[in-house]
């Protein structure tokens, strides 16, 4: 019964994550699976949205610093995260 | 628990990190480890900041937030979104919605993290996309200058999705626009649709756009003065109504700047509109509730200006297209805030540009028409907004005429008017002697009724003023219509219709019953009503009867010996002699004897007249026209009065001489006697019955009626006015004095005074008036007639007296009884012979009167036979009631009237009946 509940509990969070995917490829928000479910979750353990959408703005300036660095040094193609 | 949950924090912090930021494979352990816990302080330091306050804790705030910014750029994807919403809703599992949501919201079309790849995938790549081609297509012919009448483009696709345009300038060479910038567009298009991916078009698009003189930001500059209808260097208006665009631009821009150029071009009308003259006050209110709203466009228009300004101000002169991209104030933005302010001013030019052939009452129904008809729920919003404003001089106007009953309308708006003088239905309505001051002071103008009062109503606010106007200035009440406006008057306006309703049906009861109560108290309506029934309609039988007895003598005589002194004496006389002078003293100095026009030949009888005199205000009952029908009425009766008056007279002569002087042993003088005293009493009966019948069956039963309907608990003046008239057409209908006749009858009394012409109004077959009055004249013909006769029975007797005496002495002279009766014969026998000649004549001539009589009466009575009113048909019933008359069909008329005419040698009827056989 326990497990029965729990996968239910899964699929719908699974179906959660399916809608505020979708809703985030409207929004232009480039947050591919993995990270919308880490920030789901951290948002739902309480996080300040706000903050963490800053938080999230930041990574993301730091990766492109990266790759500007990277691309600058090394003919490289910089890695595909997606 | 606090531990935990930060715990679990930390390491959702870790794995956002280590997935977000790429591991670089050159990179040693330990920096990737450095850059690693960096990262995480930063997170940790931004997450751990106290909470901001201004976000609430609503799912629908932040669903809200996005739903706005969608339907902004792309609508679509809105609809999708609410659809997804939804479903999230329903899904139990998270507790903390609309924090993702918002998050969502905060990332939203953040730069992708994989630029600055040129290559990389976009996401969206139709947002990015420029104005669909068909417009290039479209504008081509056009791109030069065009007066900007174009229809509402689709801005919708934002210029906010400026994934493509980070990418740093390339060194495109610069392209002369003027030859064919277009194709170059389109053929890059294809084939770089052809080879790679759609984002990549759009990309390259939108490096294409960025080449134009002058740019965006010139554009933009000059915009808020353009949309002022100012002309500036970039954008200079040509005239009135043309907006120059500069041929440089290429057509997408052009087609912007059309749908911009629509806003500016209109409100350079409306305001050379407001600037222009009113012809009157709704015109000039229209004008200042235009202006109202012209200067909120001009709020727009100066929201829009420093949104721009700003936006110029923090522009990156380095970036492409200007940098304006990121500075989120496009031409396209500015086409979408303009929107809305550009369907009023396109309303509102509408509507200047109608009310120049509209006035008054015609243009608020055009306002109203928009607020309540139109489709669009914006237009009718705004229409109703501006009708408020319209609308207000129309009921000053309305409060004034109601309240006060004045029309202070200098511009004719209103939708009461003074009647012009010389207005062709009034010309013709005061020919008929119909006119007023009620009826033909105001008039209701039908066209000028606005739509937003239905036409009853307009019909009483009609009455209201015209009754407070009457009151007024024909009553001499304006206190009391001041007291009351002082009392009741209210504020009009436009917007509640039911108070209003109720305001006015207040208004119109108290109006009514003051005029009504005026008019029976002050002016004596009623008593004038009943007075000119009593004395022009003879229903005060004793004073008639006195008047008539009185004045015999004196109308006997010609026309021209009657003296207005004799006359007004007598009537003093009658008054003073009859229940008549118990009458109010108001009523009975209104009482007037007098003389129509004389014509040559008339006597006493044909033009003696009574008279009452009404004076304002009572004249708006009793018109003009009302007293034309009483003295008609009057007349008629007055002569049938007159004749029987004779005939009576007559037959009492008779009746005492036949005990005396008429005694005769002559077989042929008695039974031209009694013959005689048959027809006259065979006439007494038809002047009887006809009396009777106007008397009783008429005017009393519409005297009733008249009494029914004025007495009603809501009378009106208006009820009043019609009910009389219509007691007085059917007194003169039913009563044989028809209004089809009326015109015949001028002539006819013109032409009997003219020697008894009677030839055209004969020919008017189906007049009873003149049938009637053939017979009374008869009738008079037959009394005189047979006064003749009785001369000369008399003169008989008086000459058989004298032979007797005459005899008598001679017998006592002579004794001797033979002689006498020779001798009689001689001596007399010349006289006898003289006056006996005159007795065959007047035989002939009283048998062919009675004829004529009882001819005459068989047609009219035929025509009564087959009359549809029931009324006028009992009186033939009751003038026949024992069939001793044959009624004769109008048909056979004719043969009938041959028979007599051909018999008759003399007669009034015969002239008449010849011409009615010729014809």
């Amino acid at each position: 019964m326990p497990s029965d509940e729990r996968s239910e509990k899964q699929a719908a969070a699974q179906q959660a994550v399916d809608i505020l995917h979708e809703i985030s490829t409207i929004l232009n928000c480039h947050l591919d699976r993995r990270s919308l479910s880490i920030c789901i979750s951290m948002i739902e353990n309480g996080v300040n949205p706000e903050a963490l959408a800053t938080a999230v703005k930041e990574l993301r300036g730091e990766v492109q610093q990266t790759q500007i660095e990277a691309t600058s040094s090394a003919n490289a193609p910089a890695p595909r995260r997606r | 628990m606090s531990q935990d949950r930060n715990h679990r924090i930390s390491n959702a912090i870790d794995s956002l990190i280590n997935h977000l930021i790429p591991s670089n494979p050159r990179d040693d352990e330990q920096t990737a480890q450095d850059r690693h816990d960096a990262c995480f302080q930063i997170v940790k330091s931004i997450i751990d900041e106290p909470p901001n306050p201004s976000i609430s804790a609503d799912v629908n705030h932040a669903s809200d937030l996005i739903k706005r910014k969608l339907i902004q750029s792309n609508p679509s994807q809105a609809l999708r979104f609410s659809n997804l919403y939804t479903r999230l809703l329903s899904l139990p599992v998270l507790s903390q919605k609309w924090a993702i949501l918002y998050l969502l919201y905060q990332l939203s079309d953040s730069p992708d993290p994989s630029e600055p790849l040129p290559l990389s995938p976009l996401r969206q790549p139709v947002q990015r996309a420029p104005p669909p081609p068909r417009f290039t297509d479209k504008e081509r012919t056009s791109k030069n200058s065009t007066p900007a009448t174009i229809p509402e483009e689709d801005a919708l696709a934002d210029a906010f999705a400026p994934g493509g345009l980070k990418k740093l300038p390339t060194e495109r060479p610069r392209r002369s626009l003027e030859e064919e910038p277009v194709p170059a567009q389109e053929t890059a298009s294809p084939k770089k649709d052809a080879r790679r991916d759609v984002s990549l078009k759009s990309m390259l698009l939108a490096d294409n756009s960025v080449d134009y003189e002058p740019s965006e930001t010139a554009l933009l500059r000059d915009l808020p003065f353009t949309l002022q209808g100012l002309s500036s260097t970039t954008l200079p208006f040509a005239s009135d109504t043309t907006l120059k665009l500069p041929p440089t631009l290429p057509p997408p821009i052009i087609s912007l700047l059309h749908t911009l150029a629509e806003p500016s071009l209109l409100y350079r009308g409306l305001s050379t509109f407001v600037k222009s003259p009113a012809r009157g006050l709704l015109d000039q209110s229209l004008r200042a509730a235009i202006s109202t709203e012209l200067r909120s466009y001009l709020t727009l228009v100066a929201t829009l200006e420093g949104q721009i300004r700003r936006a110029l101000s923090s522009l990156d002169a380095n970036a492409p297209r200007g940098g304006i991209g990121k500075a989120g104030v496009t031409l396209k933005r500015c086409v979408v805030w303009t929107r809305e302010a550009t369907m009023g001013l396109r309303l509102m030019s509408l509507i200047a540009e109608e009310s120049n052939n509209k006035r008054g009452g015609q243009l608020i129904s055009l306002i109203h028409g928009f607020s309540t008809s139109h489709g669009d729920p914006v237009v009718a919003a705004f229409a109703e907004r501006l009708l408020a404003d319209v609308t207000r001089p129309f009921y000053d106007i309305l409060r004034r005429w109601i309240y006060d009953g004045e029309l202070s309308d200098p511009h004719l708006e209103f939708f009461v008017r003074e009647q012009s003088p010389n207005d062709e239905a009034q010309k013709e309505t005061k020919a008929r002697g119909q006119t007023s001051v009620w009826n033909s002071k105001y008039e209701v103008v039908d066209a000028m009724v606005p739509s937003i009062i239905t036409s009853d109503f307009a019909q009483k606010v009609f009455l209201i003023g015209k009754s407070l106007n009457f009151i007024r200035h024909s009553c001499g009440d304006s206190q009391w219509v001041e007291a009351y406006s002082k009392t009741s008057s209210k504020e009009l306006k436009y917007g509640d219709t039911a108070t209003l309703e109720t305001w006015i049906d207040e208004a119109y009861k108290t109006t009514m019953q003051r005029l009504m109560k005026l008019m029976s108290t002050r002016f004596h309506l009623f008593d004038h009503l009943q007075a000119l029934k009593n004395y022009i309609l003879l229903g005060q039988g004793d004073f008639i009867a006195l008047l008539m007895e009185s004045l015999a003598a004196n109308l006997d005589r010609p026309a021209g010996a009657q003296y207005r002194h004799t006359l007004t004496a007598q009537l003093e006389h009658a008054i003073r002699g009859s229940n008549a002078q118990y009458d109010s003293d108001e009523v009975l100095r209104r009482l007037d004897a007098r003389m129509l026009q004389l014509s040559h030949g008339d006597i006493g009888w044909d033009c003696f007249t009574l008279e009452y005199k009404i004076d304002a205000p009572v004249d708006v009952v009793v018109t003009e026209w009302g007293n034309r029908q009483y003295l008609k009425v009057f007349n008629f009766l007055w002569r049938i009065k007159r004749v029987e008056f004779a005939l009576q007279s007559t037959w009492r002569k008779c009746m005492t001489g036949s005990r005396g002087v008429l005694q005769s042993d002559d077989e042929n003088v008695l039974q031209t006697w009694k013959s005689t005293r048959g027809v006259l009493a065979e006439m007494i009966h038809f002047v009887g019955q006809l009396q009777y019948y106007i008397l009783f069956e008429v005017i009393e039963s519409s005297w009733t009626e008249l009494q029914k309907n004025i007495h009603k608990e809501d009378c009106t003046l208006d009820d009043l006015i019609t009910a009389h008239t219509k007691y007085l057409t059917s007194i003169t209908h039913k009563g044989l004095l028809g209004a089809r006749r009326r015109q015949y009858h001028d002539s006819l009394r013109e032409a009997a005074a003219l020697g008894r012409e009677t030839a055209e109004a004969a020919e008017d077959r189906n007049s009873y008036m003149i049938q009637l009055s053939e017979l009374l004249r008869n009738m008079l013909a037959y009394r005189d007639s047979v006064d003749g006769l009785y001369s000369w029975s008399v003169s008989d007797y008086t000459r058989r007296q004298e032979v007797d005496a005459a005899g008598l002495m001679r017998n006592a002279n002579r004794h001797e009884s033979q002689y006498h009766h020779d001798g009689g014969d001689d001596v007399f026998g010349n006289v006898a012979g003289a006056v006996k000649s005159e007795f065959p004549a007047l035989q002939e001539r009283l048998r062919q009167l009675g004829l004529t009589f009882r001819t005459r009466l068989q047609v009219l009575l035929g025509d009564l036979a087959y009359q549809p009113d029931v009324d006028m048909r009992f009186l033939g019933v009751s003038m026949n009631f024992n069939d001793v008359y044959q009624p004769v069909r109008r048909k056979s008329k004719s043969a009938a009237a041959t028979s007599v005419a051909g018999a008759s040698t003399s007669g009034a009827g015969s002239a008449s009946a010849a011409a009615a056989a010729k014809a």
